[in-house]
């Protein structure tokens, strides 16, 4: 099984002497082909949180885990996951006792369409929301495994993990219910036009408009205005200035928003629905550009709010569902307070821009990659910012389907440091997985490459990714 | 939330060389949606100009006119407001609110603009609003000399418009406003 010795020679003499490939990196079992190692890998990952492996001993065992057939192989990889049509399950509120048991999937798409480690981990989610104080530690540990889909659960483990909901269940309806009535008052003051503004103030003065049917003749009072409060106003202070002046960001987010995964129908189209949502998605991102000034809007925080506002739109509990907007307002400013610095320009050279971040990638590919690292960055002058620059601003939402993006959201928003060093191993990951290819590549097949990364298990990534924790090369 | 610009009697080049320059910092493009120019520009760069700050131009034609295919009168419904614009000249006598209100009742309009006195009006009888933005360039009248420049912004919101006047006074901007709306859509009594 030891094809690919170590030292492939491209000719790189050099790097032979000094870091080889880690010996764990050299089983087949990391090749890039998504389907052989697919089963193994879920094994492999139940295996890991119970004991660390070898991977030497998985190896045999691959051979007769296809063979039995049903259970795992058509255990749907992440791309055939999503193909699957979503059964109507139960919804699962998180304040009924703890179900062990999965119901039986009403297709028989296959026969367990969960694996048992999925099974395991449903229940021990539902068993540590249902606690009254939610331990984080032990919440994070779970969800950087995964969440399974279609069981309404990645809601609120999103909103704990984003630190929205407090841990303590006691505070849930009330801290909801707070933060609602906040996003409303937002509501309210930052998405009335100028128009609306002057006529609530002259409502509020006891003004009288003159009415056209009173009949009679005569010339129509004019009146002063006051403070400058003309539409043509260049004054600062004035509301028509500044709506005019934010006229700009609004059509960007508003065209953002329209292209916003022109895919699914949850966010494109005719549909009422798909109006809806992107209406709320508009929203959210227009009272944000006018909370935050110094950084207003730029495109791509749209593909962020994207994966929240879909999760928590379809969250089984319609009451939930129905404060989608505000929750995600939110989360999403939780979720940026971490990368805000990559989305400001000014930044972009300092110590917390994202020209630093990408080095940072660079650095952990070369501690655990050396040999791809040169041949990435020297040899074939592949820029990390060519391809690194949407991994890390957009949370690489654009590189899988949204399913799998989903998935590896799980894992980085389980990290408790910030998702940012998650997001780098995952990028790292990415980067070894197709290691053969891109040695074997030149500038420009590694760029298309790496710039339209493949389909890849994504079980598979997170525990490659899980594996450059912490490890030096080897 | 739509804004309409009404102005006119520029007079450029026969009487005045330019808009003030108060005014022509105001008005920049991108804040208006359209333009109800009441006629006597004279020529096609003023034409021009009204076109860059909106595309949504109407012009009817004033007796200095140099291009002589604008029409008489136009009419159009902006939200739920009927406008008619004309010039005025071919009103006699010039100004009279009784003939103009002839003239709003043969248009069936709500609010008619319209120009020719260069002086600011604003007025309210049975069949709607008559509204004359009076000059832009304070060019003098075939009544007056004494013009002070004036234009009008219209915010016109669902059943409620708010009429802002520009004029220029000793160099100064001042804005006013007239606020009015209609009960429902009325239809015409004649």
């Amino acid at each position: 099984m030891e094809d690919e010795a170590p030292g492939n020679g491209t000719g790189n003499a050099g790097a032979m002497g000094k870091k080889g490939v880690p010996e764990w990196l050299n089983s087949s079992l990391w090749a890039s082909s998504s389907s052989p190692p697919a089963s193994a890998s879920t094994t492999a990952a139940a295996c890991l949180f119970r004991s660390p492996p070898s991977p030497k001993p998985e190896a045999p065992k691959r051979a007769p885990i296809p063979e039995p057939g049903s259970p795992p192989s058509p255990k749907p990889e992440a791309p055939t996951r999503a193909s699957i049509p979503e059964p109507p399950r139960p919804p699962q509120p998180p304040s009924e006792a703890p179900r062990p048991s999965v119901e039986a999937p009403p297709d028989d798409r296959s026969p367990s369409r969960l694996s048992q480690e999925e099974v395991s981990r449903q229940s021990q989610l539902l068993a540590e929301l249902s606690k009254k104080v939610v331990n984080i530690g032990e919440l994070r540990r779970l969800a950087s495994q995964g969440i399974p889909d279609d069981t309404g659960i990645r809601s609120i483990v999103w909103k704990l993990l984003l630190g929205y909901l407090p841990y303590d269940r006691e505070f849930w309806m009330q801290e909801l219910a707070k933060k609602r009535s906040q996003y409303k008052a937002f509501k309210e003051e930052f998405l009335m036009n100028p128009s609306e503004m002057a006529r609530r103030l002259e409502e509020s003065a006891g003004h009288k408009n003159e009415e056209l049917e009173t009949g009679g003749r005569g010339f129509l009072m004019r009146s002063e205005i006051t403070h400058d409060e003309h539409p043509l106003s260049l004054g600062k202070t004035s509301v028509w200035n500044q709506f005019f002046q934010e006229t700009e960001t609004i059509e960007q987010i508003e065209r953002d928003v329209k292209r916003t995964h022109p895919d699914m129908q949850f966010f494109c189209g005719d549909s009422s629905l798909a109006k809806s949502n992107q209406e709320a998605l508009r929203h959210i991102l227009i009272i944000f550009a006018k909370l935050n000034p110094g950084i207003r809007y730029v495109q791509g925080m749209n593909e962020l709010l994207a994966p929240l506002f879909y999760v928590f739109r379809n969250d089984p509990d319609q009451n939930n569902a129905a404060y989608a907007e505000a929750d995600a307002f939110f989360c999403f400013v939780e979720l940026l307070s971490g990368f805000r610095d990559n989305f400001c320009q000014k930044l972009d050279n300092s110590v917390v821009g994202i020209r630093s971040t990408i080095s940072k990638l660079s650095e952990l590919l070369k501690k655990h990659d050396g040999e791809l690292w040169r041949h990435l960055e020297i040899t074939t002058k592949v820029n990390p910012q060519f391809y690194a620059f949407r991994w890390i601003t957009l949370l690489l939402t654009q590189e899988f389907n949204f399913v799998d993006s989903l998935h590896i959201w799980d894992a980085l928003l389980s990290d408790p440091d910030g998702p940012q060093d998650t997001l780098l191993r995952v990028c790292c990951a990415m980067l070894i997985l197709v290691r053969k290819r891109l040695l074997a590549g030149d500038f420009t097949s590694n760029l298309k490459l790496l710039q339209n990364y493949p389909q890849t298990n994504i079980d598979h990534l997170l525990y490659v990714a899980n594996k450059l924790r912490g490890s030096s090369a080897g | 939330m739509v804004l309409v610009l009404a102005i006119g009697d520029l007079h450029i080049p026969h009487r005045a060389p330019d808009l003030p320059a108060k005014f022509k910092s105001m008005l920049v493009p991108g804040k208006i949606q359209h333009i109800l120019c009441t006629g006597n520009l004279c020529i096609k760069e003023v034409h021009d100009y009204l076109k860059s700050l909106c595309p949504d131009l109407h012009i009817t034609r004033g007796e200095y006119d140099a291009d002589a295919r604008y029409p008489e009168n136009k009419t159009l419904t902006i939200g739920q407001f009927k406008l008619g614009l004309c010039h005025g000249h071919q009103i006699i006598p010039w100004g009279d609110l009784d003939s103009l209100a002839m003239l709003q009742r043969q248009l069936d309009v709500d609010i008619l603009v319209t120009g020719h006195t260069h002086q600011f009006k604003a007025y309210k009888h049975e069949a709607g609003v008559v509204i004359n933005p009076g000059s832009a360039t304070g060019a003098y009248s075939s009544i007056t000399y004494d013009v002070n420049p004036s234009f009008v912004l219209m915010d016109i919101d669902g059943l409620r418009v708010v009429v802002y006047v520009y004029e220029l006074i000793d160099g100064e901007v001042k804005v006013d406003k007239i606020d009015f709306k209609k009960t429902a859509n009325t239809q015409s009594a004649h």
